[in-house]
């Protein structure tokens, strides 16, 4: 479950960015977050993987309030969370396989399980002949496969994707979207900042909009209404 | 242990990756410590010269009268104990008589028909390395004075007048142009590794995401410094030896007299594990300070 109470942002040259944002968002749940650029869909994620503090207000992911961790607890919170990106945030110097494997290494898993993990996963997004490729020698939809692999090669409870279709054609937005919902089939929290209406439409979930900093609704998809409070989301 | 395999490959990969910019910054640390190492030597050359210089400086008091042997051992105990004083020679009568025979070399048959006692005896006193100026000498002076027996002193004023003014300029001169240098030194490095660690910032960033603890994301960038930074001061040990070899030792050998070009000397064995220890300190300060900006949870 994660929770955010009374959440409020504004960046250090004065510009607000979030204002009393209220969410709770089960563990499996798959929400998108919309809005227009600037909404604060990418401020609201930077607050969920502590890449940025709130200026007022409570974050809880499970049992942890994770307003104002230590640098060394951050670590260890984001190798809980996969993270995925517009622009793949993949080391083009490196091959597919030590893209995968980084988070791994950096828990000190050994060499051994290391390699087995990364290369089921790798059959999981179908890159496994490409292991030895780098991710500048792969087409978009197949880098940002590459960067789902090494989300997901933690295990997380919580995946956070921060327009990850934004780069890549309408086919391949769909290919990584049915890669998500499989993922969060298999009970993974999924969070997808995008402002793409077109993948709202096909894959209907739980939609969050936000404007100039606010949620201005909060929809399920069953009915597709807007509910009627932000209080009743909560 | 798979960490250290892990922080050991990355530091050697990424240089292999970078080989331009790691390059640069081996090639800047050399190009600094070789500068700095060769002043270093050049004052350190100079120092010795002027050792060994600075032993020839003494005070020496005439003696009117011969003293009893018994006499003579009591005030060469007595100035021995003074803490200027680092040894008392009694120079008798018969050998400044001898010396001055020597010195006149061929000419020596001038003394033929004249007794030794026409010189006076003395007490040859040397003084310490930190007592070798005019100043102690002075004091040292003073402190002998307060024996009435002895009134006639001579400790070549002139010559130490000299020799003060010519160290204060030496240590001012080290003093002001090795600070600059170590200042620009550690500047020019900075500079450089911020320029690589720049370069990869995105690496940063990625690992900071993906959970790596700060001493994880900080670890190969430190070990890569240092790394570079102790290659560097091996090459600028090198490139110092070259330079003392065709611009010292042989260059100056053909100014100066055998006896002094032969006592020019390679920096010895401490202070190159200090040039050795500076470059890796270099390295990992210059990796140190930039890493503080960009690694940020």
């Amino acid at each position: 479950m994660i929770q955010l109470c009374n959440i409020g942002k504004v960046y250090d040259n004065g510009a607000p960015a979030l204002h009393d944002i209220n969410l709770k968002i089960p563990s499996g749940d798959f929400v998108y977050i919309t809005g227009s650029s600037g909404a604060g869909k990418s401020t609201l994620l930077r607050l969920l993987y502590c890449a940025d503090r709130p200026s007022r207000g409570q974050i809880l992911m499970g049992e942890r309030n994770i307003t104002r961790l230590r640098p060394r607890s951050v670590a260890l919170l984001r190798r809980e969370i996969g993270f995925v990106f517009q622009d793949f945030k993949l080391l083009n110097k490196r091959t597919v396989f030590e893209n995968v494997a980084l988070p791994l290494q950096v828990q000190g898993l050994a060499k051994q399980e290391i390699q087995s993990r990364v290369y089921q996963l790798l059959q999981y997004v179908g890159l496994e002949y490409k292991l030895q490729r780098k991710p500048l020698e792969l087409s978009g939809g197949e880098q940002q496969r590459v960067a789902i692999a090494r989300a997901m090669i933690v295990r997380p409870r919580v995946l956070l994707a921060d327009e990850p279709t934004g780069n890549l054609d309408s086919d391949l937005a769909i290919e990584i979207m049915e890669m998500f919902t499989r993922i969060n089939h298999e009970g993974t929290t999924v969070l997808l900042a995008t402002h793409d209406r077109e993948l709202l439409d096909r894959f209907p979930r739980r939609t969050i909009v936000l404007k100039g900093g606010h949620i201005v609704s909060d929809t399920l998809p069953q009915t597709a209404e807007e509910t009627p409070s932000k209080e009743e989301a909560i | 242990m798979e960490r250290l395999r892990y922080f050991l490959q990355r530091t050697l990969l990424s240089m292999r990756q970078t080989p331009l910019l790691s390059g640069a910054t081996i090639g800047t640390v050399a190009i600094a410590l070789m500068l700095l190492s060769f002043f270093t030597l050049i004052v350190f050359n100079v120092q010795n010269l002027t050792r060994q210089w600075s032993r020839d400086i003494q005070v020496i008091v005439y003696l009117d009268r011969i003293p009893s042997n018994s006499v003579l051992e009591q005030w060469c105990q007595e100035i021995t104990k003074l803490p200027a004083v680092e040894t008392v020679h009694y120079v008798s009568q018969a050998e400044a008589f001898e010396r001055f025979r020597k010195r006149l070399g061929q000419n020596d048959d001038l003394l033929d028909g004249l007794m030794p006692e026409i010189l006076p005896a003395s007490l040859e006193i040397a003084l310490r390395e930190e007592a070798r100026t005019q100043r102690g000498a002075e004091e040292l002076v003073e402190l002998l004075s307060r024996n009435s027996t002895f009134s006639d002193f001579r400790y070549g004023q002139e010559w130490l007048e000299r020799y003060d003014a010519f160290m204060f300029l030496l240590r001012l001169t080290g003093t002001l142009a090795g600070g600059f240098l170590i200042f620009a030194t550690l500047f020019i490095i900075s500079n450089t590794i911020k320029l690589t660690i720049y370069a990869r910032r995105d690496e940063l960033e990625i690992l900071s995401l993906i959970g790596a603890t700060p001493f994880f994301i900080k670890a190969p960038f430190l070990a890569e410094g240092a790394f570079q930074g102790a290659i560097g001061a091996l090459l600028a040990l090198g490139g110092c030896h070259v330079l003392y070899y065709f611009f010292l030792k042989k260059g100056l050998a053909a100014l100066l007299t055998t006896a002094a070009a032969q006592n020019i000397s390679f920096l010895p064995t401490w202070m190159q594990v200090a040039v050795l220890g500076l470059g890796l300190t270099l390295g990992l300060a210059g990796s140190m300070l930039p890493l503080r900006k960009f690694v940020r949870m």
